[in-house]
This record gives C-alpha cells, structure tokens and sequence, in this order.
C-alpha cells in the first residue's frame, strides 16, 4: 500500500475539482430534496406508517443506481483509455494503493452527498417541527439509515470500481455497475418473492436469499439492529470486488 | 541521486526477452545492455517489437520468458524496486489534462519517492532543465501544446534523478526548434544517467546516442557503436566523381587500383558525367584515388567520398535476416 495517502489525497482533490462530482452531487441533491418533498407532501395529506424521513430512504435505491454509476464510472476506464492509468503504474506505486484510494475516494464523496441530503430533513424539523415530536423525522431512524448507506455503499461503491476496471469505456462502465446494482439490490426481494419452497431443488437458495435483502438490512439499520450478518456480506463482498479490481489493474496490458 | 549502491556493470540488461501474444512473437530471444551513464537508440521499424521491450522493461507489461533488469534489479521480481531506479515515458506521453504542470510534478516526485523536503527543489529544477517555468509550470496540462507536453514528460522522466531513463519516442510531432532543445537535453544526461531512446528520427540519434541496438520482427539484427555497424553492415566505401571520361574508361582506370571496384552512372548535367565508384572497405583513400585516377588520364572536376549514415546501416541491418546478427 505504498503511496496510498498521497493517492488518496490527490483523488479527492481531483474529485472536488471534478465537473463529473458537481454534476452527479447536483442530481443526486434535486432526486433527494425532490423525494423529501413529496414524502413531506404526501405525509401531510394522510399520515401513514413511515414518518416522510423513513419514506424518504426507503428510495435509496433511486440515486444508487442513477447517481453512484455517475461517480464510479470515470474512475479506471477513463484512465485506461488515456493511458495515464499505465503511466501511474510505472511509478512505485502499486495498483493495490491505486485501486484502494480510488475506491475510499469515491466512498467518501458518496457518504459526502448523502450527509448533504441530511440537511433536508435537519431543516424540516427545525422550521416546521416542534421539541419531541417526531413525526416529520425520528433522528435515529435518519443516522441508522444512513449506516447502512454508508456500509452498504462500500459494497456499491466496489462494485462500480470493478465495472469500471474492466472497460475503456465510461459509458459502458456506468451501464455495467447500473446492471451490477440493479441486480444485487432487487436480487434479495426477487428471490424472496420466489416459490422457493415449493423448489426442492432450489432449498439451498432459501438461505442465501435471506442474506441479501438489502432492503431488509435498511429496515434493520433504521430500527437500530446491529446484525453482524449483513455488514460481513458487505465487508467480504467488498474485499472481493476489490481484489478483482486489482487484479484487472495488474493485468492490463 | 543515491551513490551508496554500488555501480552495477550494466544500468540495463535485456536478457533472451520474449514477448508472445497467442501465436503472435512480438519479441523474441532479444538480449542487450546499456551502461550506466550511456545514451543508446533503440531503432526498428514501424512493429519491430521496440515499445513491447520498453514496456516490459518498464515493468508495465510482463514477458513471456527471458529476464529484464534494471540498475541490477530484476524487473519481473521486484518490479517496485526497479521502478525505483527507473524512469519511463511511453510513446504517447499520456497526462492528465485537468492538472496543472506544477501540481502533476510535485504528485509525480512524491510517488517516485522524491524526499518530502526536496519535493518543491526538484520540480523548480526539472521545470527550468526543460525550459517550463516561464512559460508552462501554471497552466493546464490540457491547454499546452504537443512541445510543452513533451517537456511536461520528460521533466517527469527526470524528476527523482533515475539512474534509468528510457524514452519511447521523445521527439515525435515536435518540431524542429523543440527538437533541438529535447537534444541538448538528452545529451546533458550522458555520463549521468542511462539513457535508452527509441526514435525514427535516425539523425537524432546519431547526434545523441553513443551505441544504437536495431531490432527487426521482435529480433536483434545488429548492436554497437554507429562506426563499429558501418564497418559491420557497409563494407564498402563508395566515391561520387564528376568527370569528362566515359564509363567504360573510368571502370578499366578504377580496375587497375582495386579489381573489385564497380562504377554506377549517375544522373548528371550537360557535358559532365557523374559515377558513383565502390571499393571494398581498406581501399585506397579518396586523395590516393584521385591521384591515381588522374594518372590514368581521367579529368576529374570533383570527387566525393559518400559518408554513410545511421540510416543506411538501419537500412542494411534491418534487410538482413534476424539470424545474421551479431555484436558489435
């Protein structure tokens, strides 16, 4: 991990001059504060089961695969079409620093724009709420929630880190982590909602689905339950994603 | 530069490099040294496998088999510890185009391992070496011109003062003014750092380069000093004469001193007659020839020995099959 902190630095300076931050920090702002404001709008109407911050996250999915493919996407394919990523490597550098300040990079920038849509709500409940009542947004279920954006957002981020290791093409790379998330974040549902049991032969599967109900974790997360169990399902499938980011870095030739 | 090391016998050694993609030999059994503080060209034509062997060199891309090293380090092995010693600019000298040149020097000095506190002195110094401080060191990467670009490279190159430089095409798209800068450069590095070029401007390297290695279809087809392939390649000496006399006299007159000589005609003007005389390399020299022509009753008006250069021994090497070669 040679050199990791001067990359780091030198990735999140990039990030905070780049337009593509600007852009995707934009849209990812007005699809939050969008969302924000119509849970607040429809919370006003008919008072339901989630207070309007609960509904609000529950759309995590939304910027996920709109805004994130947008951050991950230039990341190593736009360095491999120019060829300053093989210009970097003939340096001390190894390409396990490499991929590891790109992706911590990323995952900050990513953690950065969801602690901005906190304002949001931050704002609602100082304007329009009054001391203890909770109802436009339960403090705790904000902060939980975002725990799991923040831990399962290592798992994303690697992901579109990945995506865009194994392409020359931005474009591309961005379509790749857009199927990459879609699929991981509605595999735990579909397979849920699946006739598993009826399945003899798909029983093994019984298991394995119930891990990846992301939205499940965010419920958890939100009510405060620390399971080890999906922040393992996270850490490892993190560790391998980035592994094979490496990988792809070292042999590109 | 650190002098603790002690000075290994070569700053590079190619050794039986061979670089296959499926079927395809991009390079094939190449061996060469380049010693320390020596400047040598790397030639071949367009697809001769020259920018492979630099990037296997570099430690970019891994060879198929052979052994590469670099100031004694093996490249394959230890290849953070060759980087250490070595400095690359590939043939398209990709940069960033969105830092300045400044900022992309001091990161570039800080992950070649440049001391923290002399960071800000190297990069002055490489950027005054490459006559960048005036004109480039606050602009844009992107906004600069292919000269500038090349400079940014090359001050890159000798940003933590390696004790190998290799440089894939340094000179190409400049033009002749940035050329003559990046010369006297690259020459300034002779005796300091090992240099291997690789270029098509063959007057370049003739100029710059104390020995030239020439590969041919992944193949070493000749290596040494420029004199050592032109006696190696071209072992004849030719003379171009201007004379009155026909062809068949100046043939029987060129006989009588050397029954080897051939005489070709040249194009030449009204009343004057032009030939150009070949003589196997030891021959009598232009001022014995001359001499020994005008005895012969041959009225000479000029005579000229034909000097060749660099490009007619590539020319020469480069025709000749791979298993010719041989070292010089």
């Amino acid at each position: 991990m040679r050199h990791f902190r001067t990359l780091l630095a030198h990735e999140l300076r990039s990030a905070a001059l780049s337009w593509n931050t600007w852009a995707a920090g934009g849209l990812f702002l007005a699809l939050m504060g969008g969302i924000h404001f119509f849970a607040l709008i429809e919370a006003s109407r008919a008072p339901g089961d989630r207070t309007p911050v609960e509904s609000t996250l529950w759309f995590f999915w939304l910027p996920l695969l709109c805004v994130l493919p947008l951050l991950t996407m230039r990341t190593f394919a736009e360095e491999r079409r120019s060829g300053t990523l093989a210009a970097l490597l003939t340096t001390p550098a190894s390409a396990t620093a490499v991929v590891w300040a790109k992706f911590l990079s990323t995952w900050i920038v990513w953690v950065v724009f969801w602690l901005l849509f906190t304002v949001f709500p931050l704002l609602t409940v100082q304007r329009l709420g009054t001391p203890g009542d909770t109802r436009l947004g339960d403090p705790a279920i904000l902060w939980g929630g975002l725990c799991f954006i923040a831990v399962s957002g290592l798992l994303h981020v690697a992901i579109g880190i990945l995506c865009s290791c194994v392409t020359r093409s931005s474009a591309l790379a961005a379509l790749l982590a857009f199927i990459c998330l879609l699929a991981m974040t509605a595999a735990g549902g579909a397979m849920e909602s699946l006739p598993i049991e009826s399945w003899e032969w798909l029983g093994w599967l019984r298991e394995p689905a119930a891990h990846l109900r992301t939205f499940g974790h965010l419920q958890d997360f939100a009510a405060g339950i620390l399971d080890s169990r999906p922040i393992v399902l996270y850490g490892t499938g993190t560790l391998l994603c980035l592994g094979l980011a490496v990988l792809s870095v070292e042999g590109q030739e | 530069m650190n002098e603790a090391a002690p000075l290994p016998e070569a700053a590079v050694v190619a050794e039986k490099l061979t670089k296959r993609y499926g079927s395809l030999t991009a390079v094939e059994d190449l061996s060469f040294s380049v010693a320390p503080g020596e400047i040598v060209g790397f030639l071949g034509p367009n697809g001769a496998g020259k920018s492979t062997t630099m990037r296997i060199l570099s430690g970019t891309m891994s060879g198929t088999s052979g052994r590469a090293t670099i100031w004694g380090v093996s490249v394959a092995l230890d290849p953070a510890g060759a980087k250490r010693h070595l400095a690359y600019m590939p043939e398209n000298n990709p940069l960033p185009e969105d830092l300045r040149v400044e900022e992309y020097l001091t990161l570039r000095a800080r992950l070649k391992d440049v001391e923290p506190a002399r960071v800000d002195e190297r990069v002055r110094k490489v950027m005054d070496d490459c006559d960048l401080t005036r004109r480039a060191s606050g602009r844009l990467i992107g906004q600069l011109s292919k000269g500038f670009r090349q400079r940014v490279g090359i001050a890159d190159a000798l940003l933590a003062e390696p004790r190998v430089v290799i440089l894939d095409e340094p000179t190409i798209g400049l033009d002749p003014h940035q050329i003559l800068g990046i010369r006297d450069l690259i020459r300034s590095l002779r005796g300091k750092m090992a240099v291997l070029i690789s270029s098509h401007i063959l007057h370049e390297v003739e100029q710059v380069c104390d020995k030239v290695v020439i590969i041919n279809r992944g193949r070493l087809v000749a290596q040494g000093r420029t004199e050592d392939l032109r006696r190696e390649l071209l072992p004849e000496v030719s003379f171009t004469l201007v004379t009155r006399s026909d062809e068949a006299a100046l043939l029987v007159a060129c006989r009588a001193i050397e029954p080897r000589a051939t005489v070709v005609a040249l194009p030449s003007a009204a009343g004057w007659s032009a030939f150009r005389i070949s003589l196997p390399t030891g021959s009598p020299a232009r001022e014995t020839l001359a001499g020994a022509l005008i005895a012969a009753g041959i009225s000479l008006r000029e005579i000229a020995e034909d000097r060749f250069g660099l490009e007619d021994i590539f020319l020469a090497a480069t025709r000749r099959s791979p298993g010719e070669s041989r070292r010089s």
